[in-house]
Parts: C-alpha cells; structure tokens; sequence
C-alpha cells in the first residue's frame, strides 16, 4: 500500500507540475491517475530497500518540484543538497557513498524521467569530482557542496536567460515559429523577442494528451503575439508557413538527439524534409548520458490518453509521453553552453564524464 | 592661410601627384527653387534620406580622392561653416575642407572671381555644387584631362555628361531639367553648342540653328538630346581667369560655357565625358530631388547608400525587403504596413494601421494612427496625427499635421509649420512660417541671397533661427510660443489653429508648378502635353524635319514663316474652290495672310497652284491620262483666279518650281509622268508665258542630273517655244523695221 | 583607454574610411590590413598597471567594433579582431601560470588574503592554475558548476597582485607588463605569418585532392584556388571548367590565368553548371567566409552550383583559410550577412528610367545585386584550411579553438 500511496504522489505532483489551471483538465487528472495507477500496478519498481533515507530525499524533491519556475534537474540537485545536508557522514568518501544511495533512489523513483537523471548525474560528478580535489575538511567540503548546490537555482535560471538571449537572435521579424510542447526555455526565448518587439507569430500544436500546446497559446496571448492552434496531425500542413521549429527538450543525449514530448520526432521530420531549420532550446544540465538508438531504447514513460470516443477493451493504446529524435533532424540547440551543432553535444559529455 | 594648408597637403599626398587634388564646391546654388525652404535653411544643409546634401557631395569628392574643397558659401553661410566646423570633415585623414565665405556674391561667375582672388587654386580642379550625388571614380576623367591638356593647352575644361532620355511628351528629363541638346564632335567629344533652351516656347515647333563653321572641318558631329548635364566639370586653372576676364560671366551654363563657345578668337575649348555605369545627378529641383532620392534607395549611388556608414551618416541603417531601410530600434506596430522603397529614422515611431509607401520619414517623428503617407518627404521631428493623409509631398523639421487633414500632391510645407485639424492642403501649395515678400525682386530669378539680405525677411528669420534651435532641443511644439499673438495666420490657407502663410507663384511660374514639383506629374498634363505633342507632330510631318536641324537662323524663320503661309492660304484656297466661298473674299483673305505673314506674291501664286494640284489628286483616276484630263478641266475652270497672282516672270518661275517640287513629292507623284503636257495647259490657258518657262530652263540647265528630270521632259516644248520666241523676235524686229 | 597617438588613431580612421567606401574589399586584404592596424594598436598602447590584459582588451575591443561596423559584409575583419583577443587572453594566462611558478611564496599570500576576505577556503596553488586555465574555456558541462566562482578568484588574485605590489614592485611590474605586451605582438606576428602563408598552406595539400586527369568545376575567382590549383598542376595534369560568375565575371579572370598555367581550361556560363555537373570529379571553391555551424558564405551563384554538385554525387570541397572561420552562427544569412551591390553591374541607369511608372515616378523596372550566398553545411563536402581537411561538422571545434566565447559579439 505504501507503495500505492507513492504511486499516487508522483502522478499528483506530476499533474501539479504540469500545473494544469481549470478544475475540468485537473478533473481529468484525476480520472486518469486511477488508470495510471492500475496500469503500472504489476510493475515492479527498482527501488532499493532503504527506505527512510531515500523517502526523505523523495519527498524533499517533490517539495521543490511544486514550484513552477523550478526544472525538475534543479529540484533535484536541491534535494540532494538537502541530503548533504542532513548528512552525518565523518569523510567525504562516505558522504558520497550516502548521495550515491540518495541519488539513485530520486532515478529509480522516476525512472522516465530524463532531466531527472542528467541532474543527478551532474551533481554525481561534481561530488566525485571535489572529493578528489582532496578536501581535508569535510565540514568545508560539505559547506562548499551545499553552495554550489544552493546556487543551482540561479545558474539554472542564468542559463534559461543565456539560452533566451542566443535564441531571439535568431528570431526575425516577421518569421512563423511552430513550437511543439510547453518549454519554460522556448517561452523565455519567445518573452524576449516579443520584449524586444520582434515581430513574429506563432503556431501551436495541441500536443495531446497533455494539451501544452493550450498552455503556450494561452502564454503568447498574454505577449500579444498572434497565435494559432492546431491539430497535432495538422503539422506537415502548416509546415508550408513555418520559417522554423523551436521545440524544447527534456533530455539531451549524447548522439546530440533530443528526447521531448511525443510528436516532436515527426514534426522534425516534417520540418527537415521541407527544408525548415529546427532549432531546440535546452539548458546543459538537461545532457543526459544515454545513447538511444531507436524509440525502443528509452524506458517508456507512459501517459494516460484520453479519448472522446470509448473503446473496446480489446484496443490497445499506445500510451508513451515521448519520443527520440536522432541528431540529423535537428540544425542547432541554444543552451547556456552558446549554440551548438548536435555533434558538439556528445564533445561537451564526453569531456564531463571521460 | 592657404599656403600652411598646401604644405601639410603635400606632406600627405600622394607621392605621384606633388599638387593634391582640389575641389570648388559652390555651396549656394544662386537659384530659387528650393524656395520657402530655403529661406531659413541653405539648400546645401536639406537632408536627403535624413542627410545634408553636402554630406553626399563631400563624400564622393573624398572618396574619389579630392584633397582638399574650398567650399563657398553665401546664402547662410554662417549655417554652412558651423555645420561643417561640426562635422567630421574635420577630422578626416588626407581630406580638408575650406570654407570661403562671401556676403555679396550673386552669382556662380562672382564666386569664381573670388575664389580666384584668393588666388588657392594651384593645379586642375573640380568644379561642383554642393547638391551633387554621385559615386563616379574621378581618375579616369582627370587621366583624359590631362592627356588633352598635354597636347593641347586650350582644352580649359572637360564636363560630364550622363545618358538619360528626357520624356518624349514634357521634353524634361527625370530629373526636371529641360531637355538638352548637345553637339559634340564624336572623335575628340569636343562640345562645339550647348543649348539648354529648347522648351522655351514649347507651343513652337522644337527647331535648332548651329552654325555653320561648327562643322565645316569636322568629319562629323554629333546631336545628341539624350544627354544630360551632371554639372561636374574639371576645370584647368585657366577657367578661374576666363571668369575674371570676363567679368561679365554670372551662369556656369549660360554665360560660360555659351560664351566660351562662341568665342573665336581666344580658342579656348571645352570637352565632355560621358558617364557609364556611374551615377552622377545634381538636385536643382524639388523633382530632382525626388528622383535622386529614388536612385538613392534604389542603390544606384552604392556605396553611398543608407545602409553603408559615411561620414555624416554615422547611424547605418538596415536593408530589408523591398528596398525598406530601417534604423534599429523603430518600433512597428505589427498592423502599419511599410511599403517598398521607404526609409524610416532614427527614434520615429509609427502608430497602428499606418501605409507608408516609396516615403522617406526623418529622425524622430511621431506618426499617429490610420495615417498614409506616400511619395513624401518627412524630415525630422515631424509630428503627424491620426487619420492624416499626405501625397507627394515635402514636410520640412517640426512640422504638425493635425487629425484628419490631407495634404495634397506637390505640397512643400517649410519648417514649423502647423495644419489645422481636417483641412485640405491644396495640390502644389508652398506654406511658410516667413511671409511673402510682398515686391518680389524684379531682376532675375537667380538670387536667394538677395531676398535673404532685404529687410522684408529678415528680421523674421533670424527671428525664428534663434528659435529654431532652441525648439530642436525642447522637442517642445514650437510655434505656440514663437507666434507673438499679432500674427493672424489665415484659416483658409493652413486650417483652424493652423500656423503659417501660404505663397503664391508668380503668374508665369504658376501654370509650371507641376514641372519642377515632388509629385509625379499628373496624368492630365501628360495627356494635354501629348495631345500638343501630336498637334505639331502632324505640322512636322509636311515639312521636311529633317532637313530643317543645319540651317541658319535667319534663312530658318523666314522659311518656316513661308511654310506656315502656305498651309493657311492654300486652306484659303479649298474653300474657295470646295465651299464656293465667293473668290472676291477668298482674294481679300489671302491678301490679308500675305501681309501678315509678309511673304511675295510668288508664294501665293504657289500656294493658289498647289491647291488646285491638291484638288485634282482628290479625284479618282487610273491613268495619266485621266489626270491629265481633270487637271486640265480644273485649271481652265480657275484660271481666272490663278491668273490673279502671276502677273509677273518670277510669279511663274515659282509656280514651275513648286510644281516641279510636287512632282517629286510622294504625295504628287502622279503628276510626274505628265508634267510636260500640264506645263502645255497651262501655256495654252495663258497662265504661264514663254519667257517664264525659258527662264526657268536656263536656270536649270546648270542644276545636277537629278534635278532635270523634268526639264529633260519638255526638251522638246522648250525647243518649239525657243523657236517660236526667235521667230518672234525676228517678227519684233520686223515690225521695228 | 589610454591616450592613442594621433598617428594611431590616423591609421585607424584611414583604414575605417577604406572600408566604408568599399576601396579595401575581399576577405584577404581586409583581414591583413586588420591584423596590422591592431598590431599598431597594441604597440601604442599604454596600459594601466592593474588589469594591462583588460585594458588591451578593451582597446583592440573597441576600436574592432568600429570596424566591424564599418563593413559588416567583411566578416574576416571580425575574425582577426576576435583572434587578436583570444591571443590576449591567452598570453595573459601563460604569464600568470610562470609567475605563479616562479613566485610561489608571494602569490600564497596573496591568495590567502582573498581567501580570507570572501570567506572561501583555502586553495592550493595547483587548483587555481586549474581554475585560470578554465578562465580561457568556453563554458561547457564540466565546469558548469564551478565557473561561477573560480574565474572570479583567478581575476580578483591577479588584480589584487597588481594592487598590492603596484608601489613597491613596479619595475618588475613593468617588465611582466612589456613581457605581455611582447609576447601578445608575437601572438599577432604569428597571426599575420599564418594569413600570409595560407594559400601556400592550403595550396600544399593540393596533391592529396586532385588527381590525374579529373575534372575539376569552379565559378568567379578565388586567390586561393588559384595557388591550389597552380601547385597540383605541378605534379599533375588535369582539366578545369570555370563558371563566369555573373555579374562581376571574374571566372574569365581565372580560366584566364589558368590557361596562361597550361592547364586544359573550359569557361562555361553559370546557367551550364548543371549541364556540364555530371563530367566533373569534384567542385572546388574559395569561401568569403566559414560559419561556426559549417555554412560557407561566397559569392552568389555558388548555392547552386552546391546543388548541382549535390544532385550528381559530386564533392563539394571549401577552401578557406582560418582567417575566414567566423564563431557567429547565420541567424538569418539571406538578409544579415549580405549586401546588395550597385545596381549599373547587371543595368544600366538610363535603361531602368525608360521604365518610369508615371504615377508614383518609381521606375518599374529595377535590379537586384546581391553579393552572396549562403550554403548550408550539409551541402559541403569538405573544408580545406591551412589547418588541414575538416568536415563541416567539425567545424564547431575550430571555433572553440581559436575564439573565446566571450569575444562573440563585440559589443
């Protein structure tokens, strides 16, 4: 039953983040919470057995995950700092030992979550990475994790304000821009531009079944650009207009593809076949160290999909929350690194993990 | 000071050329066309595309390698010295600029005689206004100067010219000077006539006398009407002497190059240089002015173009689509639509739903809602309210054009000037803060500075100079607190709360206003010019046009008046023999038109001749023979009234010679074949004598082959009538014995 | 700044003038006459005592900006300008490496008065030599989370040096200070050998690319290609076909100077390079300038040829030299890194005013001049520099290389 109740937590504060605004979309929320929960009830979640500690570091994360300015990576790179900091662990060796349990408990929790991860991992990194800088102290290496980790907020919020100032340049006036998904770093780009009174207009996809593409029509109202909503499969018919394809990411892997909400692979395709650049905003903790090769090759994330029409229990539904987009369909990210060619992502890895 | 200058210029120059390269920049164009403007600013200091004209001509001249300017000014020379004490002239590398300023000075040929006296001129320069827009490199022109000038020292002086037709209907180039006829000489280009005064009288026939000796040990010369003037000329150091000499000279054009020409004795001569695939134009008009604009937009001064950094255009602006050049930082509403070929400033800001098309707009206007602007010139500071509209138009700094108002084709408002909420401003009116002068200076048209200096004016410009400044920096709306309350603006010429008065052209200039204004000319006056146009295309057509180009002027009129007669009385004549007109009237007519036109009775002879051939072709016939015999019939029927105007030999003689000139016209053709048995009619009927026809033989028996056709013809009539004569003769001599 | 010579800042308005009024075109010129006006700049510069890295920065900084604004079409200008700052850059972190080797006693204590005062602990020596060589870095993964603070200690440890020792030590502040000055003058002599010598450089690397008997194709005219094309006929015979380039025809420039090397030469109009696409071996062009994401910017007609080498499985091969790599990416290259030029090359004045539409006295016949194309990376096959053969893709890393990100924009 624990078990149940965490299930439950993680598909509200999932709903929560997604910060749904009406009561009918929370509604349906709920509705889909109990699908999801008994969907996922004969499967088994890796999690390891000590509870207490990894219980705290959960909750901890999901605390900071409520607020909405917050990435999920940044949520849990405060948690894991609320870890240090609770930590009663005499050498840096052992408080490392205590994040990795800590960490690794957060990855397994949300397995599908790829900023998760890459957050994790990032902070991983940079633990080892002090304690081999030979810290005699561990209450000053402690004392200087905790800043560090404390300031990630910031840093996160520098780069979502570095990337939104490399991507407006490339928004010009009079420019079509077709989004694919809520991103807080596209909309930071959009802001900008629209603060800077570039003249464009934007096309939404729906993004079903999470409708995000309403959250951004309803964002561009308030800049005052014109917006226009369509059908996810309307895509290939708008791409006509389209000057470019701005699409966030949740994760960044090292082939220097993205993984991002379902749809944005084939509105990729779309957009490469007519010759439309895409362009992907992410900030860098989002590099992830994964190499898909195929769709299959990401653990699935499933997502309720709700449709109008009830259907026969025999229908299976493909439910999956996000797709792989290999690096040919992708011209350039903007990330807090400066703009990179796909290619220059797996570098940037290989440079932090070798 | 003249000499510290030259010995630092040489210190940077170029090591082939020991003299630097000198320019005179006449800063003053002693012209009025710019008028009200040019009142209060000097033509030099209006911005084109938001920059002084100057800045342009000063530009080219350094970039084309010009050392050193001595610009002359006159007209508000005290404007023109800050402006360029100010600028960066000052600090460029390798280029100096001068200013010579003169306060009496009404003319082109003055300012020559000045500059001369201060005697800074030291090797071939460059003569040019201060409006010139060009992108021409000077180094092949100079080459050919020199080149000339090595074997031939009186070459004093080598103009450019430019290809560019004049409209075949307003006989005026784009530019809105009038047509131009050159003759140049096509080997050395030699200008041997330089006529700039061909739409003087534009109801005439466009005729052109050039002397004879022009051409008379020249292969060959050249017409040329597609030329046009581009007013740069590189002149020898002789040309500043020529002008002191001749103390006389006032106009460049007019006088100089006129006087040089037809000046003999000196030989002094003048070349031209055509341009090609270089831009070079002077703005002497408002139409220039707009045209120039154009090419400007239209990048045909690159690298002189907005988007490029100059001196004096420190801003740069942005190329986008269809020509637009837009400074960073204008802000567009989403709904105003930029049209091609527009120009917008540094701070101006463009409200909703605006239409702003092939437009330039100044630094620091504010354009309101639903306004539409196109073909017109907003300078800066310009404020326009809503729903306003302007058409071709020039708005000149800190001007106001309240809601609803229009403002009509070819408008130039001068500084400040304010148009009262939904009033028209009616098309080619000229609105200023400065009244009229009330006696507008008989002399000439030439001189902006004289106006300038005269008491009328003055006080209320120096008046509003002061303020002007004052209000450039406030931004505030000027004319509220400039108006003392006594001036009583009418309301009828600037609208409610309006500010400023209207001017009114004097009489001759009025009718012409469209020639030289920024609006396009209306497509009425282009369909009456051309309706003219064909009028005396159709008058041309029976005179022989071509021929007329080389004859002297005085052989000219009379034969054009000849022409003219001719056609009226031979009308005269049809009437008479058409109409039935009663001959005694039809006689006092033509009586009364060969005194007005002061012709011989020979030419009515003609005329009387010519009409009754006119009538017998008029008849239908096939064979000679037919003919023969209505022209028989006709000239027994009116023989009476023929008879009346060949009394004497000549009359006769001319009555052959113009049936002969018939004959071999395409329209007479047909008489041809049977001139000999006509010229038999007309011996028979007694209107020709014998002597007549043997005068007329003897005096073609010396003419070319060609010519005889027709005598060879009636070789044998000649010969029975020679005989018959003799025989006569000998009968006379009996009847005397 | 520091009070320039007159002479300088005559140079410097000279050279600015120049380029306004287009008299010094081409990637080439520009970036020589760049490199040595800069050089004059650091040779008459004064700097402060404290900060001297910062204030020639500053210097080449904003006279570099005046440039670049002056032709912004010359993009090599900016990349002279940008690889004479990270020479700076450079220069000032090796110098601070060898007087923390040389004075380690002085700089501890330094150091640990910043220590204190921000309330950091104490870094040993070693970390901070870590610490400054990431200063040169451009941001990335690995020091995502420590960049915030480290450069920070790195500047405040060198300035306060400066500050600290500025009485009492001047003369040998001096003497580091002529040492950087010296040493930045040798980075830029090094910097103008390397542009000097780059058509020697690529054109060495000739032989590896053609080979006997090829056909190679190329539109206008190019130095470069000129060299390369000269050193492979050296060694080898093969055959040239040359598009001319309308409007500024420079292809009949080439195939003439070809000719006049004995190398077989066929001139063909720009409409024929289709046509003519599936004969050739390989396309080999000189670029006006390479893009960080790999896209090459040269004169128009050269996307098309791309496209036809493209169509027919042709390599499509770039020469450019390193002069001509420029960091920045083409935001929108069809409007920004371009110029139209004078209309009079494709028509004459008097030809377009026969076309006047009489209601708005707006000729209706007009032209267009653009001077470049871009070319996006994928259409290239390979860049040849005078660093060697690279693929579009790799491109980044030169950027990262030879540019400090912080000198991106020069404002």
């Amino acid at each position: 039953m624990a078990e149940q109740a965490r299930m439950k937590a993680y598909y509200e504060h999932r709903a929560g983040h997604r910060a749904l605004p009406d009561s009918a979309s929370s509604a349906v929320t709920n509705e889909w919470l109990a699908q999801a929960e008994a969907a996922l009830a004969n499967e088994e979640p890796a999690l390891p057995s000590n509870g207490s500690s990894s219980f705290s570091v959960i909750q901890e994360f999901n605390i900071w995950r409520s607020n909405p300015e917050l990435a999920e990576s940044v949520a849990a790179i405060k948690a894991l700092t609320a870890v240090i900091r609770r930590s009663e662990a005499a050498t840096m060796m052992g408080l490392e030992k205590e994040l990795k349990i800590a960490s690794d408990a957060l990855k397994a929790w949300d397995e599908t979550s790829i900023s998760l991860s890459a957050g994790c991992d990032l902070f991983m990194r940079y633990v080892t990475r002090t304690s081999a800088l030979e810290y005699e102290d561990i209450e000053a290496g402690k004392a200087r994790l905790i800043e560090r980790g404390e300031r990630f907020g910031d840093i996160s919020l520098k780069a979502r304000k570095t990337i939104a100032m490399i991507g407006q340049d490339f928004i010009r006036d009079g420019c079509t821009i077709l989004i694919h998904g809520f991103s807080r770093v596209v909309l930071s780009i959009l802001k900008l531009a629209a603060a800077n009174k570039k003249q464009f207009s934007v096309i939404c996809t729906e993004g079903r079944p999470d409708s995000t593409g309403v959250e951004m029509a309803k964002e561009m109202v308030e800049l005052d650009v014109p917006v226009t909503l369509i059908i996810d499969s309307a895509v290939a018919y708008t791409m006509q207009s389209v000057d470019m394809l701005l699409i966030g990411a949740d994760g960044v892997v090292e082939s220097g593809g993205i993984i991002n909400m379902i749809g944005t692979y084939q509105a990729a395709m779309i957009a490469r076949s007519m010759n439309k650049p895409v362009y992907v905003a992410a900030e860098s903790y989002k590099f992830a160290r994964m190499y898909p090769l195929d769709q299959k090759d990401m653990s699935p994330s499933p997502r309720n999909v709700y449709f109008q029409k009830s259907l026969p229990s025999a229908v299976q539904v493909e439910c999956s929350a996000r797709d792989y987009t290999p690096p040919q369909y992708l011209t350039l990210l903007f990330t807090d690194l400066g703009v990179l060619t796909p290619s220059a992502v797996s570098d940037e890895l290989i440079q932090l993990y070798l | 000071m003249a000499v510290k200058k030259g010995g630092k210029a040489v210190d940077v120059a170029d090591d082939e050329t020991p003299v630097p390269l000198q320019a005179i920049l006449l800063a003053d164009s002693f012209a009025q066309k710019f008028r009200p403007i040019t009142l209060e600013r000097p033509k030099v200091l209006l911005p084109l595309i938001n920059i002084p004209m100057i800045d342009y001509t000063l530009e080219w001249l350094a970039s084309a390698g010009v050392e050193e300017v001595f610009v002359f000014c006159c007209a508000h020379a005290k404007q023109i010295t800050d402006y360029l004490g100010n600028s960066s002239w000052q600090t460029q590398p390798n280029f100096k600029v001068v200013p010579i300023e003169s306060h009496d000075c009404v003319s082109a040929g003055e300012a020559l005689r000045l500059i001369d006296e201060r005697n800074v001129v030291r090797g071939d320069f460059i003569l040019v206004s201060g409006d010139t827009v060009s992108n021409m490199s000077l180094k092949e022109v100079l080459q050919e100067h020199k080149e000339r000038r090595k074997s031939d020292k009186l070459a004093v002086m080598t103009i450019v010219v430019k290809r560019s037709h004049a409209s075949p209907v307003t006989h005026q180039t784009r530019l809105g000077n009038d047509e131009l006829l050159l003759v140049i000489d096509p080997l050395t280009k030699e200008l041997l006539h330089y006529d700039d005064g061909l739409l003087n009288n534009p109801n005439k026939a466009r005729q052109v006398a050039v002397d004879r000796s022009l051409y008379l040990n020249k292969p060959s010369i050249c017409l040329c009407t597609d030329l046009q003037d581009c007013y740069i000329d590189i002149c020898s150091p002789e040309v500043l002497l020529l002008f002191t000499d001749n103390f006389d000279y006032q106009h460049l054009r007019r006088d100089f190059v006129k006087g040089i020409l037809s000046d003999e004795i000196s030989g002094n001569k003048i070349f031209t240089y055509e341009l090609h695939g270089e831009y070079a134009s002077r703005i002497d008009n408002l139409r220039s002015y707009d045209s120039v604009s154009k090419d400007i937009i239209h990048r045909w001064t690159y690298p002189i173009v907005p988007d490029i950094r100059f001196a004096g255009n420190n801003v740069g602006l942005k190329i986008e689509r269809c020509n637009v050049y837009r400074e960073n930082g204008v802000m567009l509403p989403r709904s105003a639509r930029i049209g091609p070929s527009s120009v917008l400033g540094q701070g101006t800001s463009v409200d909703e739903n605006c239409v702003i098309s092939n437009s330039v707009i100044g630094r620091n206007c504010v354009i309101g809602r639903n306004v539409t602007i196109e073909g017109s010139y907003l300078w800066d500071n310009v404020t326009i309210h809503d729903n306003v509209t302007i058409q071709s138009a020039v708005i000149c700094d800190g001007c106001v054009v309240r809601a609803g108002a229009r403002v009509e084709p070819g408008t130039v408002l001068s500084f400040h000037v304010v148009i009262g909420q939904n009033f028209s401003v009616p098309s080619y009116s000229k609105i200023s803060l400065i009244a009229q002068p009330t006696e507008e200076d008989s002399s000439d048209e030439e001189l902006e500075y004289v106006e300038a200096t005269s008491v009328t004016t003055e006080s209320p410009q120096k008046l509003l100079e002061g303020e002007q400044q004052l209000t450039d920096i406030t931004g505030s709306s000027p004319q509220m607190e400039r108006n003392p309350p006594t001036v009583a603006w009418k309301e009828s010429e600037v609208g409610p709360s309006g500010a400023g008065f209207k001017w009114f052209m004097r009489d001759e200039s009025q009718e012409e206003e469209w020639r030289y204004s920024v609006a396009p000319i209306p497509a009425e006056k282009i369909e009456e010019m051309r309706l003219r146009e064909e009028q005396a295309g159709v008058d041309d057509f029976d005179q022989d046009a071509g021929a007329v180009a080389e004859e002297e002027e005085e052989e000219l009129d009379s034969v054009k008046k000849k022409r003219d007669f001719e056609r009226e009385a031979e009308e005269t004549f049809r009437r008479l023999f058409l109409d039935g007109v009663p001959e005694a009237n039809v006689i006092l007519e033509v009586k009364a038109l060969r005194l007005g036109f002061n012709v011989e009775g020979s030419d009515c002879a003609a005329a009387c001749f010519k009409s009754i051939i006119n009538l017998a072709l008029e008849e239908p016939f096939t064979k000679d023979s037919e003919l023969f015999i209505i022209a028989k019939r006709l000239f027994s029927k009116w023989k009476a009234i023929l008879r009346n105007y060949l009394t004497t030999e000549d009359d006769q003689v001319e009555v052959l010679l113009k049936f002969e000139e018939i004959c071999s016209e395409p329209a007479g053709k047909a008489f041809a074949p049977i001139f000999c048995p006509v010229l038999r009619v007309l011996y028979d009927q007694e209107l020709i004598f014998e002597d007549a026809i043997l005068s007329w033989a003897s005096e073609k028996q010396d003419a070319e082959e060609g010519d005889k056709i027709f005598l060879r013809q009636c070789e044998a009539f000649i010969k029975w009538l020679e005989e018959a004569s003799e025989e006569d003769d000998d009968d006379d001599d009996d009847d005397d014995a | 700044m520091a009070r320039a010579m007159p002479e300088l800042q005559l140079a410097i308005s000279d050279f600015l003038l120049k380029l306004q009024r287009r008299q010094i075109e081409g990637s080439f010129d520009s970036a020589k006459h760049t490199v040595l006006l800069l050089r004059q700049v650091i040779v008459q510069h004064r700097a402060s005592h404290s900060g001297q890295a910062s204030s020639f920065i500053d210097a080449v900084k904003t006279v570099g900006a005046r440039l670049v604004a002056a032709s912004p079409i010359e993009l090599a200008v900016g990349n002279v300008v940008r690889r004479v700052l990270h020479i700076i850059r450079e220069e000032e972190v090796s110098i601070a490496n060898n007087t923390e080797d040389e004075g380690e006693t002085t700089f501890d204590s330094d150091d640990n008065n910043n220590s204190d005062d921000d309330g950091l602990p104490v870094l040993s020596a070693a970390v901070l030599a870590a610490a400054n060589r990431n200063v040169l870095r451009a941001p990335s993964l690995h020091n995502l989370l420590e960049s915030a603070v480290i450069p920070a200690v790195a500047i405040v440890s060198s300035s306060s040096a400066g500050d600290s020792e500025e009485r009492s030590r001047s003369s040998e502040k001096n003497s580091k200070g002529w040492k950087l000055k010296h040493s930045i003058i040798e980075g830029i002599n090094e910097l103008l050998e390397d542009i000097n010598n780059n058509h020697a450089q690529i054109a060495e690397q000739a032989l590896e690319h053609i080979h006997q008997n090829e056909v190679i194709l190329t539109l206008g005219h190019s130095r470069t290609l000129l060299q390369f094309l000269r050193e492979a006929k050296k060694k080898r015979s093969f055959e040239v076909f040359v598009a001319e380039g309308a409007p500024r025809y420079l292809g009949h420039t080439l195939a003439k100077e070809l000719a006049a090397l004995n190398l077989q030469t066929t001139l063909i109009t720009d409409s024929a390079v289709f046509a003519m696409m599936s004969r050739v071996d390989m396309v080999i062009i000189g670029a006006h300038a390479v893009m960080a994401n790999g896209g090459v910017i040269a004169p128009t007609g050269l996307h098309m040829v791309a496209l036809a080498a493209r169509r027919h499985a042709v390599p499509f091969v770039v020469l450019a030299g390193m002069y001509k790599l420029c960091p920045l990416y083409p935001h929108n290259p069809y409007v920004l890194v371009n110029e139209m030029k004078s209309l009079s090359q494709i028509l004459e004045h008097e030809e377009s005013m026969e076309y006047i539409d009489a209601a708005l006295n707006v000729p209706d016949l007009l032209a267009m001049n653009p001077s470049f194309d871009y070319i996006p990376p994928e259409l290239v096959s390979l860049f040849i520099t005078d660093m060697g053969g690279h693929n579009p893709s790799y491109i980044y890393r030169l950027v990262a290389e030879y540019y400090s990100p912080e000198d991106h924009s020069l404002e």
